[in-house]
């Protein structure tokens, strides 16, 4: 009986921390947004634990932009302040003034995480495909680390491998590690072990992962490295963990 | 709104196939000039394509030809494109699409928002 008090009272201790991985995100209001649609796209960027929907706070990033057919532009300014997950985010709203793909892209500030006595950056993107035009859908923006998609992605079925090379500093990064985790917008999925909220594949001597998606929604895939240079926290030196997120949407498959 | 607009204009386009064969068309307004743009999937040009004009009351307003450049302008006629227009591109050999200007597109054109 005490056992199981204790075992309650630390399970309850537990439920105040989410199990899952943090991941820098921006979720779009649409990953295909066709001329019925509308001529914008919304968009909802934080950095939050996206199976629990447990948000934390995001400071304003350091950058946010969209690039379109190689052309960058820089929307930090456009950012309106939001509540996303219970914590501070933002959102805005972009006009799709163009077919083709933009590529919607977040540099936060480096996080502070003493429970990881480490920083976080995730260098965090989305491809939205604007008009039913995919041209564009490979690119590359050329982040300090990135997940360069070799799967076009979006207009995917629930249940089709989404392959993207991991890079660092523009290289391909062997056997790089990436956690899959699940955008449990509605809540409904279900996790039967606290091993299945974040997911881990590696990836091969190239630096190619793959992984397959068991459901519609969004997909959140980070690729994470640390950094050669570490950051001071009150003047000690702290490991920065660098994160390359991609956010993928597949779809149902009726 | 826009959905409205574009499903009523979209009856219109039935006819067409509906795959369109991956032919893409574009078209925007700047200032008094109605652009179009046709490319293929692929990323290439149609070679030749003839363009149909046609108010929101499915009424032929005016055909002209594809550039080389798979582009072409005309300008823009307040009265006809008040309640909107569509742009048929026909490229050959089946490869058809079409884009709709609903009237909040004409209007940002003009505007040069």
């Amino acid at each position: 009986m005490k056992s199981l008090r204790l075992l309650s009272a630390a399970a309850l201790a537990v439920t105040a921390t989410a199990a899952s991985a943090h991941y820098g995100m921006i979720i779009p209001s649409d990953s295909m947004v066709s001329q019925e649609d509308g001529r914008a796209v919304a968009l909802e960027v934080s950095f939050s634990h996206p199976f629990e929907k447990a948000g934390m706070t995001l400071v304003k990033p350091a950058a946010f932009s969209v690039t379109h057919e190689g052309e960058t532009t820089d929307l930090l300014g456009a950012l309106e302040p939001a509540t996303i997950m219970g914590e501070a985010g933002f959102t805005t709203e972009h006009a799709l003034d163009r077919p083709g793909v933009h590529i919607f892209s977040m540099t936060p500030e480096p996080y502070w995480e003493p429970d990881e006595d480490a920083f976080i950056t995730h260098f965090t993107k989305t491809y939205v495909s604007a008009y039913d035009d995919d041209e564009g859908w490979d690119a590359e923006l050329g982040l300090k680390t990135e997940i360069v998609p070799l799967t076009k992605p979006f207009a995917l079925w629930e249940g089709n491998n989404f392959q993207g090379i991991v890079k660092l500093d523009g290289e391909p990064v062997p056997y790089a590690e990436v956690e899959v985790e699940f955008y449990n917008e509605d809540g409904s999925a279900e996790a039967p072990s606290e091993l299945m909220i974040t997911q881990t594949v590696k990836a091969d001597g190239n630096g190619v992962f793959t992984y397959a998606a068991p459901s519609a929604g969004w997909w959140g895939f980070a690729a994470l490295s640390t950094a050669a240079e570490p950051l001071h926290f009150e003047g000690v030196d702290k490991d920065h963990e660098l994160g390359a997120v991609i956010w993928v949407h597949f779809e149902e498959w009726k | 709104m826009i959905r409205a607009f574009v499903l009523s204009l979209a009856m219109i386009a039935v006819a067409l196939p509906a795959a369109a064969h991956k032919l893409r068309v574009f078209a925007f307004v700047e200032g008094e000039t109605v652009k179009v743009e046709a490319k293929f999937s692929s990323g290439r040009i149609p070679k030749a394509g003839e363009v149909r004009v046609m108010d929101a009351e499915e009424a032929l307003v005016l055909t002209l030809p594809l550039d080389p450049e798979g582009m072409t302008s005309f300008p823009l006629d307040p009265d006809a494109a008040a309640d909107g227009l569509m742009i048929e591109v026909r490229a050959g050999d089946g490869h058809s699409n079409y884009w709709l200007l609903t009237p909040a597109d004409i209007q940002r054109g003009r505007v040069g928002q």
